[in-house]
Order: structure tokens, then sequence, then C-alpha cells
């Protein structure tokens, strides 16, 4: 084996980090235009939130025609991964900054006000130390979720419609995903193992640096949190290179000058530079919105009328194959909520069996599923077809789809069970009150919304192992030649239409797709979420005046 | 005056008590000594109070002595019996006042007996009890955050009381109240320990307004150093109720005061 494994590792995470990082940016600045505007704020959470709720192989079509069809070969292969990836790890972040910048103490932007802060000013020593703890422990899940997609992202096949830009139709950028995907079809176990084994190094590496990252953060960041800080000045010098050491001085200087402290701007200078860059926020939003439509417009006027029609008539088949992943999503998110309760509660309230467990599942929910699961149908495909003749394939694709995501509400829920005030749990104790009663009257509603947003983010995702596990026709092609699949669901309709090159077909059905996840956001998680915000917010059942 | 006496020296009274903490010590794990050899006791209708400068360790003393951390080494007993788990026998009113959002006053009440067998009515018919004995009759169906403070306040003493306990440990309960309200409280509190209708037999409270401490405590055990050890007992014996122009209210406050090693505040 030569070094094709770690090297397609190392710029599959290459890929994942530049993403993680364009999407940190972004955020920053999406989340300051939110908190300054409320009709821009009124717009781009639904928004994010349909777009969280969409899984990568729904935007298949927008990239084929956006990316792919439009720009040269290596460029348009390469944009539409990345846009693939980026939709992995952006939503999460973006959202988690918003929320970081929502909940800046008030006492804390009166004084950034008191003190006339600039919009740089205020970024770098308020709003965005502030997000620094949510976007690193968002960065965990981002990881997750872009791992997972990587044999959907970084390979895509679209037949005819991508035959003249991609050979064979099957369009593929360097990585580890690609890497795999390779070895699986022409049968070289070896390197599939050899794969895994560097996704593997990589994974652990990842998972323990992130873990560090994030306790430091919250250490150094959060505010009154019981952490000590850790102060790596003196290490960090060294590390860093002189040539860029000499840049930052400059750098110092000049901000030295603009950070002096100045008396509140009482003419409005301050407003009218962030209102630019307000205007800028917008403007970046505006152009890549109207990007999008502008490609899903030439999608739906490349398609005649007559197909329209038949796409129209075929709506309520269209709508039951909807209804049924709606119905595995449902099973697949009840378990990762059985799981969550009873293994997240024994772990939250057993601290050092937690200490010991915890950073296992961590790695295990960020080691990508699709990657080693090929191996797991090989093994048991024999038996489970015996024994299940007709629900084999169900199994395996409620599996997937549990592995894809049961980790946010079990994560959700044992952070809730820790933020639980200690006291409430003395009187508990104190009084013998009996399991079942704490469970149902005190932990449930303690952690309702650490419940809903886990559950909520725990069935966005769990269309990702769906939308795999539903139509995967080369996923061991030695012993299943016609791959795993399940004719009777939604995202099997999308993807074997895009392996057909059918993508008006599956644009179709994506929209909606849309149009339904848009409605479950706000009857579903919006309405649960303002419940647990007006009756469940345990902080409020301790007075200390 | 303060009749002084060391912690040890009196068995008879220790034959006679509800609560008997013996040689009490807790360390945090991977952390120093907190306190050591911290021994106390209560007798019947006895209102104990406990002093010392921040960081002594006195929250964590009354969790040991209710059982919600285990003592390093030491014992607590309560009416002869060691205390080895968490029992509503001993009920803890904490500093922060922790009552249930989502559940209302009665609901916060009712809480406790859910493991109690009692009959739902039955339980009502208590909570209800219990409520109007801290003056929170008619208020009964009240959510938390439609509360004043004091009046949350009420419902975690009722809460306490509903459970039946033998000794009631109070961790600072009326820090985050005004002084009106407070003031008033105590005055609850302390004819609810006497009252009787309830189980109680005796009380704890931990305090940092020494004025409090005199208007409430028969003996007041002072803690200083670090770790943390019973440096000095004094018992007060003013009348009651207490009126703090007694001419000896303020003596009483100021042995306290000099009782305290203020030099020993981490």
């Amino acid at each position: 084996m030569d070094l094709i494994a770690p090297l397609a590792t190392l710029a599959t995470l290459g890929r994942i980090f530049a993403l993680i990082g364009l999407s940190i940016v972004t955020g920053w600045l999406l989340a300051y235009a939110s908190i300054r505007n409320r009709r821009f704020e009124a717009a781009y959470i639904p928004l994010v939130n349909v777009f969280e709720s969409i899984p990568v192989i729904g935007f298949l079509p927008l990239v084929l025609v956006a990316f792919v069809l439009a720009l040269p070969p290596p460029f348009g292969v390469e944009f539409a991964v990345d846009f693939l990836v980026f939709d992995a790890v952006a939503w999460n972040i973006w959202i988690g900054t918003y929320q970081a910048f929502k909940t800046v103490p008030e006492h804390l932007v009166e004084v950034s006000d008191n003190y006339g802060f600039g919009f740089f000013k205020r970024m770098k020593e308020l709003y965005i130390p502030h997000s620094i703890p949510r976007i690193t422990s968002n960065i965990f899940s981002s990881f997750a979720d872009a791992f997972f997609y990587i044999s959907v992202s970084e390979v895509f096949t679209a037949g005819a419609a991508t035959a003249k830009v991609c050979p064979g139709g099957t369009c593929a950028t360097f990585g580890i995903g690609t890497l795999i995907t390779e070895y699986l079809s022409t049968g070289n176990f070896l390197g599939v193992y050899y794969s895994l084994a560097s996704i593997a190094v990589a994974v652990v590496a990842v998972t323990f640096a992130l873990s560090r990252l994030s306790r430091w953060a919250v250490a150094k960041y959060g505010v009154d949190t019981p952490g000590a800080i850790r102060r790596y000045a003196g290490r960090w010098r060294g590390m860093v290179p002189s040539p860029w050491r000499a840049v930052r001085a400059q750098m110092r200087n000049v901000s030295r000058v603009a950070a002096r402290p100045r008396q509140a701007d009482l003419a409005g200078e301050g407003s009218r530079r962030t209102g630019a860059l307000k205007y800028g926020a917008y403007a970046f939003v505006v152009l890549i919105l109207a990007y999008l439509a502008y490609s899903a417009f030439r999608a739906a006027t490349s398609v005649s009328a007559s197909t329209w029609y038949g796409f129209l008539r075929e709506t309520p088949k269209l709508l039951e194959y909807v209804g049924a992943d709606y119905l595995r999503v449902t099973v697949i998110a009840l378990a990762s909520l059985g799981l969550a309760v009873f293994a997240g509660y024994f772990l939250a309230t057993h601290r050092r069996t937690g200490d010991a467990v915890l950073p296992l599942v961590q790695v295990f929910a960020a080691f990508p599923a699709p990657a080693y699961f090929p191996l797991v149908f090989i093994v048991t495909l024999p038996f489970l077809e015996h024994a299940l003749p007709f629900f084999y394939s169900e199994v395996y694709i409620l599996v997937l789809g549990f592995l894809s995501c049961f980790y946010y509400v079990f994560f959700d829920f044992w952070i809730g069970v820790q933020a639980i005030p200690s006291e409430f749990d003395e009187v508990t104790r104190n009084h013998e009150i009996p399991f079942m009663t704490r469970m149902r009257r005190v932990v449930f509603p303690s952690t309702m919304p650490y419940l809903i947003t886990g559950l909520s983010s725990t069935i966005n995702s769990a269309w990702a192992g769906i939308a795999i596990g539903e139509f995967w026709p080369n996923i061991a092609p030695t012993v299943a030649p016609k791959g795993l699949q399940v004719p009777f669901g939604m995202m099997y309709y999308i993807s074997s239409n895009m392996a057909d090159g059918q993508i008006a077909a599956a644009a179709y059905v994506s929209v909606i797709f849309a149009v339904i996840v848009a409605v479950y956001g706000v009857a579903f998680t919006r309405n649960l979420m303002d419940l647990a915000r007006r009756k469940y917010v345990i902080e409020e059942g301790i007075f200390a005046a | 005056m303060a009749l002084r006496h060391t912690t040890d020296a009196n068995t008879d009274l220790r034959a006679s008590s509800v609560l008997d903490c013996q040689s009490l010590c807790y360390k945090f794990p991977n952390s120093k000594t907190i306190f050591a050899d911290v021994s106390l006791h209560t007798r019947k209708d006895e209102f104990v109070a406990v002093v010392g400068p921040t960081g002594t360790g006195k929250s964590t003393l009354l969790r040991v002595i209710a059982h919600l951390i285990p003592p390093t080494s030491g014992r607590v007993l309560l009416d002869g019996v060691e205390v080895c788990r968490p029992s509503s026998r001993v009920s803890l009113v904490h500093q922060s006042i922790a009552t249930f959002p989502w559940m209302t006053a009665l609901e916060n009440v009712k809480l406790v007996l859910s493991g109690s067998r009692m009959a739902e009515e039955e339980a009502a018919r208590l909570s209800e009890k219990m409520l109007s004995l801290v003056g929170l009759g008619g208020a009964e169906s009240l959510y938390p955050k439609e509360m004043s403070g004091g009046m949350r306040q009420r419902v975690a003493i009722a809460r306490a009381l509903a459970a039946s306990p033998e000794v009631l440990l109070l961790d600072e309960p009326f820090v985050h109240l005004d002084e009106l309200t407070a003031n008033e409280i105590r005055k609850e509190v302390y004819d609810l320990v006497f009252n009787p209708e309830t189980t109680l037999k005796s009380a704890v409270l931990v305090s940092h307004n020494l004025h409090e401490v005199v208007q409430l405590a028969d003996r007041v055990y002072i803690m200083n150093g670090s770790p943390a050890r019973i440096t000095d007992v004094v018992k007060i014996d003013l009348p009651r109720p207490r009126d703090d122009h007694h001419p000896r209210f303020h003596d009483f406050v100021d042995v306290l005061y000099r009782g305290l090693d203020i030099r020993s505040i981490r």
C-alpha cells in the first residue's frame, strides 16, 4: 500500500476544515446582520432551518445545474463537492453563532455601546469571543456530518446528464470518500481496510483536538464558568513563524490606533459603518440566493410543459414516498430518543462511567458510517436475507439512519441533564422522589429545550442515512450486484433519478420535500421550541436576587 | 452571658440528641480537606446555627449532614440511627431559592409526596395545609414566576415541611430576600420549628448574618481555619420572642463576631 489513503484523508480533512472556516467567518457576518436587523433575522433563521433540514442529496440537482454543468470540468466538480460539504458543515455553525450573538449578556452590550465600540472592536472584543464556545462545540457536529457524507459529496453519479463533463457520468474529486467508493466497486478490500484505518487515525486525532479545544474555549470564553483557564501565550509565540510575527506586529500598531478608547459616537458615524457592513452581508446573501435561484430557474425552464404535467400527475405517489420516509425517520428518532434518555441519563449521573464512555461515543459518532457500513453489510447480508427475506433492506436503512443521527439527541440530552442546577438534583434526592416521577416531572421538563433541539437535529440528520441507504447501487458489488435498494421512498426516487440523469424529476421531488420540511420546521420545531422557552426554562426556577 | 462548652464535653446532651454529627470530615476529590473533625448535635425543639468565614464549607457541611454528599470520614446519626443515604427526614432548604418553574405552588409542594404512597387527595390536602402554614393560603395555583422571592422561598419551606422532616437544614435561606420579607419569614420559620402541627424536632441554620443568628439560634457553632474546624460553641439564652433592642442582643453579636477568624477567609 502506498500513501494514497492518508493523502486522500488529508485532502478530505483539508476540504472540510477550509469550509468550516468559511462557515465560521460568514456565520459571524450573517449573525451580526441578524441581531442588528429584525427583517433580515426574520428571513435568515427560517431559511437556514429549511436548508439545514434538506439532506445533501436534496441539493444534488441544484449543484449539477449551478456548478457541474455551468463551470469548466475541474472547477465545476470541485465547487459542486465544496458546496455539498459546505451544506453539511455550515448550517449548525451559522445557527450556533446566531444563538451566541443573540445571547451576549445585555450589560456587556451596554458597555460596548457606552464606550462607542465600532464594528471591528465590537466583533473582536465581544461577539466573536462570546461565540467561540458554541462554535467549537458545533465544529464537532459539522465535522461528523461532513465525514458522514463523504461517499455522497465527493463522488456522485448523474448518468447521461453529466456524461460530457465527467467520465462515465460519475463526477468525483480527490478524497477518501472517492477512494473508498473506488475500492469497493473493484472489490479491493485491503484498500478499504487501509482507508478505514486512515480515517480512524484522523477521526481520533480530530476528536481529541476538538474536545481539548472545546474545553479550553469554554473555560476561557464562557461567562463565569468554573473551569481553569490555561494560558498558552508562551508556547504559541514559539510556534508562530517569524515573518508572520513581523506582519502581526505592524497590524497591532495599526489596531492600537484604531482601538483607542473613544467617547460614544453621538453623530452616528459608527452606525453608518455598521450599516455599510450590514448591506455587505445582505449583498453576500442576495448574491448567493440569486445565483441559486437563477440555476433553479434554468433547470425549470429546460423542462417541457408536458414533463411538468407528468410530474404533477405523479405528485400523490411522491407524497406517499415522502410519508414512507417520514415513517422511517420517526422510528429512527424514537430509537435515538430511547437510547439518549436511558444511556444519556445514566452517563450524566454516573460521572466516572461517563468520562470513560463519552469519548468513545464521540469517536464512534464521528466515524463515518458509510465508510464501514459496506463491510457490515457484506458480513451480515447472508443472515439477514435469510432471517428477514422481505425486510432486510429496511433494517439496513434504519440502522444506517440511526448511525447518522443518534448522537445529536444523545449529546444534547446529556448536556441538558448536566445543566440541571444542582439544587434541583438535591431536592429530588433529598425527598427520595421515585425514578419515574423524577424523569417525568423533573428531568424531562428541565431538559425540554435540549431535547427539542437534539431531536430536531436528529430528525434532520436521519434523512442522511435514509438518503444513502435507499439507493446504494455499488455498496458491495461482489455479494449484492444490485446493491442496497428500497424502491418505496422519496430518497430512492431522488437518487435513482439522479443516477439516470433525470435531474428535473429529482429536482421536483426535492422542491416538494423542501416545502414539507419548511412546514415541519414551523409546526414542530418552532412551536415546541416556543413552548420550551415559555414554560420549561429550568434556570428560571432559581431565584437569586 | 454566653455559656461556652466544647462539643464533646457533655455526653448527657449527646444522649438526648435528635441529630448527632460525629467527627465529620470532607475532602473534595483530588483537592484539599474542606473541614475536619466537625462534631455537632441538636436536641428536641432546639434551633442550632453554624457561622464561619466564607469558604469554610458550611453549605457543604449541610449537604454532608443530609447525606447528599457522603462524608470522607465521620458519621451522622438521626435519633441514634446512622444516616447512610439521603432522606426527607433531614430536609434541606437551599440558599438559591429552588422551585420548579413549570409547577404551581401546590404541585411544587406535592412533588415531595410522590414517593410516599399517599392518596392524591390526601397529598393535595397536606400540601395546601403546609402552604397555609407558611402564609401562602390562596396562592396554590400560582407559578413561581408569578410570585415574589419571599413567596417562592415560602413555597420551598412548605415543600421541605410537607416531607415530614425531623430536622430542617437551612442554608442561608433569607439571603436573597429584602430585610422586611426576611424578618417576617424568620419569625415564621421559628414558629414552625416549634409548631405541634409539624413533625419538626430541630433545625440547623447556616448564615453570615449574625443578627439573624442571634435572633433565631439557641446554640451557635463557630467554624474557622483551613481545613475548617469547630473553634467555639456559643449558647444564646435570650428570652423569646427575641428583640434586637434587648441589652444583651448586641453582646451576643459581638461574641460571635470576635469568634470569627476573618484571616482564615480563603
